[in-house]
């Protein structure tokens, strides 16, 4: 990646679909919502409670845990990649402190985090 | 933390300990393919959705598994399939037996996994 291209993906809200009223921009904190709700949930019991880094929006999708039971496509679900420090998801990592884990997450399941505690 | 957190389905693994990963390619065996390519044309032509699927494969609790992944996959299917009122129990058994009977696959050749579930 050019220097360039960095600059401008660090600026710029990367999407792959369009994603109209998405409430978190590239590089705000999130939390993800300590919420253990019964049925099909697509998001890791591991991330719960984890703060993110938003890495990029990708757009609106159909959301999957509604079609799982079989409700429509509409309306769509704003879905962005979150990172995660590895040693802040697992206490204990021995790798290096700069690994990182990303994973796609639906806006639903974000809470916005305004003080900074964690270093991606 | 809880010993078993609240609400996780048999899928939601990360942070347990594994076995390992295997590194041995198995292939698809000819009925993986057909099951497979069933489930992908009634995907296709969203007669079932691939969530619904994964949801209903969840369902599958402690067998989930137990079994292996295109067994819990076609499973997972064939619930889908009766749930929706698509197909019928006994049309589905009269169908498996007319195919068992025009391949006369002998009892021995049934998966590994149902004969120790009968023992």
């Amino acid at each position: 990646m050019s220097a360039q291209t960095q600059a401008q993906s660090a600026s710029l809200p990367s999407t792959y679909a369009p994603a109209p009223g998405h409430r978190f921009k590239v590089g705000n904190l999130a939390l993800i919502k300590p919420a253990f709700p019964p049925g099909h949930r697509r998001t890791p019991h591991y991330i719960r409670g984890k703060e993110d880094v938003t890495e990029r929006i990708c757009g609106a999708f159909p959301n999957p845990e509604k079609i799982a039971y079989g409700f429509d496509d509409e309306p769509k679900t704003l879905l962005y990649r979150a990172r995660f420090p590895q040693n802040h998801v697992w206490p204990g990592h021995k790798g290096s402190a700069h690994d990182v884990i990303e994973m796609e997450i639906f806006e639903h399941r974000l809470l916005p985090v305004s003080k900074k505690r964690i270093t991606p | 933390m809880r010993d078993k957190p609240l609400n996780k389905g048999p899928q939601d693994v990360g942070g347990e300990p594994g076995d390992g990963v295997g590194t041995i390619d198995h292939c698809m065996t000819f009925w993986e393919k057909q099951a497979n390519g069933l489930r992908s044309m009634l995907s296709g032509w969203r007669i079932v959705r691939t969530d619904e699927l994964r949801r209903a494969a969840k369902d599958l609790g402690a067998q989930y598994s137990k079994v292996a992944y295109f067994e819990r996959t076609t499973t997972a299917l064939k619930n889908m399939l009766l749930k929706k009122g698509l197909i019928t129990e006994s049309e589905l058994k009269a169908k498996m037996d007319e195919i068992r009977a025009s391949f006369n696959v002998p009892d021995e050749m049934e998966s590994p996994l149902k004969k120790a579930a009968k023992k």
